[in-house]
């Protein structure tokens, strides 16, 4: 393995330092931070583009956009919200290029032990939802997943989505009817 | 607008089901499981928000993210590979143009040597030409320019040494 030089390892803590003044936050707040928001900025990433892969590799992306930006912010929801923001600008630049080697969300995170009875129709449950979800339009996945999986209020989606929060009733509206009816013609 | 197969209507308790399912208090809201009992909307929004929610947490559960250090590390890296990237294009931009005074240089300088060695030749009749007019100017001008050109030939390449040498390796 190559050892580090001391004049690399002085390189490197200037980049470190470089890096506390680039960024918007220092290491320990974003540490903090991090913990917090990772796992549900990579679930939302995770099914909004129905690949696994592609939410690690956009997860890095956005929390280095988010490290980058020039906002300000009152407090840790708005920060909050505006990573859910570049997450889903993101999803949506992923979108319009090729797909390519796709890893499908059950496939790779759905081991559940079929002998138990509880688990596998929790399992097939998650997979049905997973492909009604699919079927979804973009918009109406994020709103679906933002309103109901993670509680987020009506003005927090809209300040993610960058939508009229009056409209977000409407639209989660239609949206969860359309959720409903593609679960329905799935089980029927 | 026909409702017809486009299922039950909106409840305004709808936001408050999702709030109770999300916090993981609904066993103990009874008024709400009451009305979601007899609610279209409300019993649709129910089952569609316990499944995403379960969905939401078995997710997160397997989440493979990396540590917080290993993201903050490789952003570091990358901020700091932007901003020398960034640095660099003013000094490309420089050694274009001290190459091209150089090579423009030497041109001029190449072209006065072959006159001074070799006389005649058409072209070169047509530029003795214009020498010859520009003869007018003092010799101790055209000696002061010629020293100012060469020192420029010299000191070009030395300027964009010093510019883009990294002093710190």
């Amino acid at each position: 393995m190559h050892e580090m030089t001391l004049s690399e390892l002085s390189r490197l803590d200037a980049a470190a330092s470089e890096a506390d003044e680039v960024f918007q936050m220092d290491e320990d707040a974003f540490r903090l931070f991090y913990e917090r928001t990772a796992r549900p900025v990579w679930a939302y990433l995770a099914r909004m583009t129905g690949d696994a892969r592609q939410a690690d590799d956009l997860l890095q992306e956005a929390y280095y956009r988010l490290l980058r930006a020039k906002a300000t912010y009152d407090t840790d929801a708005h920060r909050r919200n505006y990573l859910f923001r570049i997450a889903t600008n993101l999803v949506h630049d992923i979108r319009r290029r090729p797909r390519v080697d796709a890893v499908p969300m059950s496939d790779e995170l759905d081991h559940a032990d079929p002998r138990q009875t509880d688990a596998a129709a929790h399992a097939a449950r998650r997979v049905d939802l997973s492909r009604a979800m699919a079927l979804l339009k973009p918009r109406e996945r994020e709103l679906l997943w933002l309103a109901y999986a993670q509680g987020s209020s009506h003005q927090e989606i809209a300040a993610t989505l960058r939508l009229k929060t009056s409209s977000i009733k409407a639209l989660l509206f239609r949206a969860r009817q359309r959720l409903a009816a593609v679960l329905r013609e799935r089980e029927s | 607008m026909s409702r017809q197969g486009l299922g039950p209507i909106a409840c305004p308790r709808e936001q408050e089901i999702v709030d109770l399912v999300a916090s993981g208090h609904w066993s103990d809201g009874d008024g709400l499981r009451a009305h979601a009992a007899d609610c279209a909307a409300c019993a649709e929004t129910l089952e569609l928000a316990r499944l995403l929610q379960a969905d939401h947490k078995a997710l997160c559960e397997k989440a493979p993210v990396p540590s917080a250090g290993a993201v903050w590390w490789r952003a570091t890296i990358r901020a700091r590979a932007e901003a020398a990237r960034t640095a660099g294009q003013p000094i490309t931009l420089l050694q274009g143009i001290a190459a091209a005074t150089a090579l423009g240089l030497f041109v001029a300088l190449a072209g006065a040597w072959w006159r001074s060695i070799a006389p005649g030749g058409v072209w070169f009749e047509r530029a003795g030409d214009l020498v010859s007019r520009s003869a007018a100017v003092p010799a101790a001008l055209s000696l002061s320019l010629l020293v100012v050109l060469a020192a420029c030939l010299i000191l070009a390449p030395l300027a964009v040494y010093l510019a883009t040498a990294d002093f710190e390796s």
